[in-house]
């Protein structure tokens, strides 16, 4: 027994240690969700601290179920996680699929493939609104002057003139817009996790069996069927993983959302809690919780679908 | 039909040559062994015919048809990897049907195909299992069943029985010659395991450094090898080889005796020698005697077992008629 205790003892302070760390901010969170509790009141003092005698029972979630914003926050969630997942995920199989092969400066090509991610992502989320989609200064607004300019110019031109004069002149699109900010989000995160995705989906490709591929080839299966039989499949446990990674870090966006727009148009749960945050942690612990089924539901039902669709 | 035949085929891998020109022609319905020691080409080869290497410079010709320039898909050929490679994710029945699904064939025709082929690999029970839950045998079987019902022209396995056990070996290795007995298609079959080429070829063909020394039935191989490395490598234990003045004295550079050709007599024997080391198998006995005036020593195969012990003193008589004689430049002389 005694060659039991010693490491036991060793590892208690890690394992306290996590209790802690992962324990007390949930049940916190689960504790204030079921009080009234603000940070400033001046009808009702008494509720600026957390106390049990503020009881609220499922108060704070009925009120957050109730409101408008909260389902907003919700779908923009489940936009923005779902669109940056499929983008990432298919680009990243592409591009890895492309680089797997041998290519005159395929070092090179992959390094510079992996850089985005490393780039901070408030530092993404500048660059993007400010650089590319501003619809003035950015590339985007130069692009589309540009070719403004071009079908100016052509209408003058003899024989093309013509043509030219029947297309419209092109409006650059504002990305803090409530109606697009949330897509300009969706941009710049696939841009900068992409790369993520490439990186684990290479490292697999080059574990794939190249025997397989070979009795594939005998057995008359062309390039499209290969990928579809045997590299999907072979990727469908990296691509799980992808997933679920991603779904983590993306349902908690936050830099992103705030540099865009502020919120405008592209609030996501996050965004909706730190907003509550600024008074009502009653409600905001409510909808934490929330975010916390949010997620799990989400990772599960994503993990079922790749599950199903790519084991054959 | 099956006959495929090599016309001057080489292969280089960058700078390094690794088939020099070569010749050969493997006849239809004929079971065919390649057998050499590692890294001599025999993968290579097989790869070749099957398509997955482009040949550097040749022919090579299938029923008539050049399919140098055919891609693998269109040769009619099926392969039986060593690793099986078979489709992990898929489950029995469907690694089978692959080939048919990838022909486009109707489902209710791919079913009844991959039931035909499940029932004579002894396959029914493990139909719905993915390659993963399969000792090696039945992989081994469900590699054969998905090249079986492809109705291939010829077959090509390499080396597909060296990652079974001893036993499980021996029972393949008469399942794959039921096999060709029922399906008469031409087989070509890669192994560095003498035995195997032996028991089951009807064509051997002895490849070294990408060089074929010699292509016969395994008993031509046996009884009249065409040069010292045929000899050594064919018949087990190996072949005893003998150089210096005994050799001389029959008129060659080298002699060759194998150990069952050499009889222990009792007195008046031609060489007399010391045991060392004896294996008793039962069946036979196999003795390495140190005779005086042969460098290394000779191995003698004795019918039954015979009581001999390290030390014994043993008189050695080699059948005269069964002495294979080469010259300096280790080819035969008959
Ligand atoms: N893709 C390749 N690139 C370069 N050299 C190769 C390649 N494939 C094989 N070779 C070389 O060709 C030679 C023959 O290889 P091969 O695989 O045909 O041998 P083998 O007879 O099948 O050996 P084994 O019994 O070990 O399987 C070896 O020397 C090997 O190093
Ligand atoms: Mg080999």
């Amino acid at each position: 027994m005694a060659n039991r205790t010693i490491p036991r003892l060793l590892q208690t302070p890690a394992v306290l240690l996590l209790l802690f760390w992962m324990l007390v901010p949930l049940s916190m969170t689960l504790f204030f969700s079921f009080i009234r509790y603000v940070l400033n009141s001046l009808r009702r003092p008494e509720w600026t601290t957390p106390s049990i005698e503020n009881w609220r029972g499922f108060g704070n979630y009925q009120f957050v179920w109730n409101q408008d914003s909260f389902w907003l926050a919700i779908q923009n969630s489940l936009l923005i996680v779902c669109s940056i997942l499929f983008l990432t995920v298919s680009l990243g199989v592409l591009i890895a699929v492309l680089i797997n092969r041998t290519f005159p400066g395929r070092g090179i090509v992959r390094v510079l493939l992996i850089s985005p991610f490393f780039v901070m992502p408030a530092v993404n989320a500048v660059l993007w609104i400010n650089m590319i989609l501003d619809p003035v200064l950015g590339l985007q607004g130069i692009a589309v002057n540009g070719i403004n300019d071009f079908i100016d110019g052509m209408r003058t031109a003899p024989v093309l003139g013509g043509f030219f004069s029947l297309w419209p002149e092109f409006e650059p699109i504002s990305f803090r817009a409530t109606q697009t900010s949330a897509y300009a989000v969706i941009m710049m995160v696939t841009w900068q996790w992409t790369p993520f995705a490439v990186l684990i989906f290479m490292t697999s490709l080059q574990s794939e069996d190249q025997q397989q591929k070979e009795a594939a080839i005998l057995d008359g299966a062309g390039a499209w069927n290969q990928f579809r039989f045997l590299t999907l499949p072979h990727l469908a446990r990296p691509i799980a993983i992808v997933v679920m990674i991603q779904a983590i870090f993306h349902l908690s966006l936050y830099a992103e959302i705030e540099i865009v727009s502020r919120g405008n148009g592209n609030k996501n749960l996050p965004y909706y809690i730190g907003e509550l945050v600024n008074n009502n942690i009653g409600a905001a612990s409510a909808t934490g919780i929330f975010a916390v089924i949010l997620a799990n539901i989400v990772a599960i039902f994503l993990l079922r679908m790749i599950g199903k669709t790519l084991m054959e | 039909m099956g006959q495929i035949k090599l016309n001057q085929v080489t292969k280089s891998f960058g700078d390094v040559e690794v088939i020099p020109p070569l010749d050969l022609t493997i006849e239809d319905g004929e079971f065919a062994v390649f057998v050499g020691p590692s890294g001599c080409g025999k993968s290579t080869l097989l790869r070749l015919i099957a398509g997955l290497e482009d040949c550097t410079s040749g022919d090579i010709v299938i029923d008539d048809e050049n399919v140098t320039q055919v891609p693998p898909s269109k040769r009619g050929l099926a392969m039986v990897f060593q690793s099986y490679a078979l489709y992990p994710h898929m489950s029995v029945r469907k690694n089978i049907a692959f080939p048919l699904r990838m022909e486009k064939m109707d489902q209710a025709e791919i079913d009844k195909k991959v039931e035909a082929a499940a029932t004579s690999l002894n396959l029914m029970d493990y139909l719905d299992r993915k390659p993963g839950q399969l000792s090696g045998g039945q992989r081994q079987r469900v590699a054969i069943g998905r090249a079986i019902v492809r109705n291939p022209s010829a077959f090509l396995f390499d080396e597909p029985l060296s990652n079974l056990d001893a036993a499980l070996r021996v029972g393949m290795r008469m399942e794959i010659l039921e096999l060709h007995a029922k399906l008469q298609t031409t087989m070509i079959y890669v192994t560095h395991d003498q035995v195997e080429a032996m028991t089951m070829a009807d064509k051997i063909v002895v490849l070294q450094a990408g060089v074929i020394e010699q292509v016969g039935s395994p008993l031509e191989l046996y009884r009249k090898p065409r040069n010292l490395f045929v000899a050594g490598f064919i018949g087990s234990p190996k072949m005893n080889l003998i150089g210096g003045d005994i050799a001389k004295q029959h008129g060659a550079e080298t002699i060759g005796i194998r150990p069952e050709h050499i009889d222990v007599v009792a007195s008046g024997g031609m060489w007399e020698g010391t045991v060392g080391v004896s294996e008793h198998l039962g069946s036979d006995t196999f003795m390495h005697v140190h005779v005086d005036g042969i460098e290394d020593s000779l191995t003698v195969r004795s019918i039954g077992d015979i009581a001999v012990k390290h030390g014994d003193k043993v008189q050695l008589t080699p059948r005269a008629d069964e002495i294979h004689k080469f010259g300096a430049d280790g080819l035969r002389i008959e």
